[in-house]
């Protein structure tokens, strides 16, 4: 019995972080899934989401603010009053983050890997890693090198209780907010215009311009929603660990794009399937074999998926065209 | 043709105002021996934009304090001597260590290094410093094994994990009553070996360790293990790593639903613990930590108060005192050795052998206690401080037994 609730506990952690995981996957399938390009500043747009998160919660929520601006202090003392005062400021939270983020994305699309769309492959991969380094640079000279709190205004009350195992509401909201958006995103891809049009241009861009797809348009729509979707994952991240610091995305960001590889890169299902496999096993390993091996079992897993299905979990195995 | 010659001389004239500003007049320094003093260069590593750095960037304040007020007084001047603080980012990380330590190495002016905050970055910097005869006195690294590889350059005015830990089991089954501990530690050679020697007296004394584990000193998702320490049931949690991750790891201990408090060494001892873990998170966790308080020392009322003035509204942290010490113990040394071999000479390999042995022959009272180094370079002073989380604030818990 002890052992069940230890496992289910365990599985309730590995749920948590693999929703991390696969919101933050989705970023990189994406954009693998139309340009068959990494983008490694994706773990960077995952941070300035959390750092942008922070600040929009500062300025609806800082007393302090409130001193110095007394016209904004009726609209704070409406989003701390209540739960939906709270509700209504993480929502403003949300989506001012996703859209600033989003629009990092497509300004990052199109002034560093635009330019280089017919170069070699290397070439917008080296330019990723440079944008990527960019942006942690920038963080450190504006805000800070250190780690700053990241305050949760959900708290750590009790959503309910199965045998002993207590789940807090803030682990609640994270599963179903990402289960909301992957399924939004699905639906997305699969039957909206806009979807039909980013499918067409990740199978053939060529064609697909031939046919009248706006093919800059749909590369755009992907470095818009897969960053926007990272910045879900940063404010997450920020409130579930309780702090942020300028280099936080690399570690996430290595581990959700091996969650994307590990579910078969270019496919979205893949990429949440991966994340949550990802986030599970890194749990139970922590829990049954030692937190010192979490990251090790987490490549392990990887390395053996990719020996035995070399396309990922989801992914089809591609013919080389001749 | 007139336009593109002036260009070129005014751009000249910029480049060597910049290399001869930038650099802190760098060609100045052992050449100009006749006129003005001479230029001493003090390395400081420390860990700036990675790590502990609310550590990092205090023993910097701490050593520039130092430097400051010597270069106003009137035996240096006397001295002939001028001193110059060199920072280099250590990040924490031994690698970058190593890197910054060969960048204070080629540095011809450079004699002495106040650093290195963590012991893993300490130990292989010093081995670095000791092939340039250049003396090196850590504020913090408490890892027993930086004073036991026979070097003759190397000090510290921090005591080690010898003591530390040993001090806080007792503090913790003589004076807090615990019982049993899960012990975690961040696998740095300072973590590892302050969790070890903690533990070992825990179980001397009749405690018992349910559990252990071995985490990062990257790490910020402790939600598993602190499922599975839930599960034993401690009284406390003794952490062996620093600030950043161990306020996560409180804060994640809290929220999960662990009643016993955690407890640490000197790497929490710092106000950005409470911080990052939330001053109701960290309400009355503990931290040993080196010397005794700062306010309690004669001394230590002069520091606080020329700090203040120098960097208004800043709390110093917990090495900043130690960084100010250490980097006072290396200027006299200095000025000593400048008396011996001549102010022109003291950057030379005689002059270096002198420094060195001015640092080993220290007897001089500074803000964090009596300064004396034994045969190692360990400091004699060996007091061990138990401070507590109080309304979001440290406060000292119990004095040195």
């Amino acid at each position: 019995m002890q052992l069940a609730n230890l496992i289910l506990a365990q599985l309730i952690n590995g749920i948590t972080l693999g929703s991390l995981y696969a919101l933050i996957a989705l970023g990189y399938t994406l954009v693998y899934g139309i340009l068959l390009m990494i983008n490694f500043a994706h773990s960077e747009l995952f941070m300035s989401g959390a750092f942008v998160g922070l600040g929009v919660m500062t300025l609806l929520t800082s007393s302090s603010i409130a001193q110095k601006f007394p016209v904004l202090a009726p609209a704070q003392a409406f989003f701390t009053g209540s739960n939906v005062g709270v509700f209504f400021m993480l929502m403003i939270v949300f989506l001012v983050s996703m859209l600033v983020v989003g629009i990092m994305g497509v300004i990052i699309e199109r002034f560093a890997y635009r330019p280089l769309r017919h170069a070699p492959r290397l070439a917008p991969l080296i330019s990723a890693v440079g944008v990527s380094l960019f942006l942690q640079n920038a963080v450190l000279l504006w805000v800070s090198a250190q780690q700053i709190p990241f305050p949760n205004p959900i708290g750590n009350g009790i959503a309910f209780t199965i045998g002993t195992v207590d789940v807090s509401v803030l682990k609640v909201i994270i599963f179903v907010t990402a289960i909301v958006l992957l399924v939004a995103l699905d639906t997305f891809i699969s039957h909206s215009r806009f979807g039909k049009a980013m499918r067409a241009t990740s199978q053939d861009r060529e064609a697909a311009g031939l046919m009248g797809i706006d093919i800059n348009f749909s590369i755009m729509l992907a470095f818009f929603i897969g960053p926007a979707l990272g910045a879900v994952a940063g404010i997450f991240n920020g409130m579930y660990y309780g702090s942020i610091v300028f280099n936080m995305g690399f570690l996430p960001g290595l581990k959700a794009f091996t969650a994307a590889v590990l579910g078969g890169i270019g496919n979205l299902r893949g990429a949440m399937l991966g994340g949550f496999v990802l986030g599970i096993a890194e749990s139970l390993a922590s829990g049954f074999i030692s937190t010192g091996y979490k990251d090790v079992i987490a490549f392990a897993i990887l390395i053996l998926v990719l020996i035995f299905r070399p396309g990922g979990l989801l992914g089809e195995s591609v013919v080389e065209k001749v | 043709m007139s336009t593109k010659r002036m260009l070129a001389a005014a751009s000249l004239l910029v480049a060597v105002a910049m290399i001869s500003t930038g650099c802190g007049g760098s060609s100045s320094g052992s050449s100009s021996t006749s006129s003005g003093p001479t230029e001493v260069k003090i390395g400081i590593g420390a860990p700036l934009t990675a790590g502990a750095t609310a550590l990092g960037q205090g023993m910097v304040r701490g050593a520039e304090l130092a430097i400051e007020q010597a270069n106003a007084s009137s035996t240096v001047t006397a001295a002939g001597l001028k001193f110059t603080p060199v920072s280099g980012d250590d990040q924490g990380d031994p690698k970058t260590g190593v890197t910054v330590a060969n960048t204070f190495a080629s540095d011809p002016a450079l004699v002495g290094v106040m650093g290195h905050l963590n012991s893993g970055v300490s130990i292989p910097a010093s081995k670095v410093y000791a092939d340039k005869k250049i003396v090196m006195i850590s504020p913090a690294s408490t890892n027993p094994a930086l004073t036991q590889q026979g070097l003759s350059n190397v000090f510290r005015v921090c005591t080690t994990d010898a003591v530390q830990g040993p001090a806080a089991a007792d503090f913790a089954t003589k004076l807090l009553g615990f019982k049993s501990v899960y012990v975690v530690d961040d696998s740095t050679p300072y973590g590892e070996g302050l969790a070890k020697a903690f533990a070992d007296q825990f179980t001397a004394n009749g405690g018992k360790v349910v559990g252990t584990a071995k985490t990062s000193d990257k790490d910020s998702d402790f939600n598993a293990l602190v499922t599975k320490m839930k599960s034993t049931n401690p009284d406390f949690i003794y952490y062996g790593g620093v600030y950043n991750a161990g306020a996560l790891l409180a804060k994640q201990a809290k929220d999960g639903g662990i009643k016993g408090p955690l407890m640490g060494g000197d790497g929490l001892y710092d106000p950005q613990f409470i911080a990052l873990a939330g001053a109701a998170e960290a309400e009355g966790d503990f931290a040993t930590s080196v010397g005794l308080p700062i306010d309690k020392l004669p001394a230590g009322q002069d520091f606080l108060t020329a700090y203040n003035k120098k960097y208004p509204g800043q709390a110093p942290a917990a090495y900043d005192a130690y960084s100010y010490d250490a980097a006072n113990v290396i200027i006299a040394a200095v000025v000593e050795a400048a008396k011996s071999v001549g102010a022109d000479k003291v950057v030379s390999p005689a002059g270096r052998d002198e420094i060195i042995k001015d640092v080993a022959a220290t007897n001089m009272v500074g803000v964090t206690g009596p300064i004396a180094f034994d045969k190692n370079g360990d400091t004699t002073n060996k007091a061990i401080t138990l401070y507590t989380v109080s309304g979001g604030k440290w406060i000292t818990k119990a004095l040195p037994q």
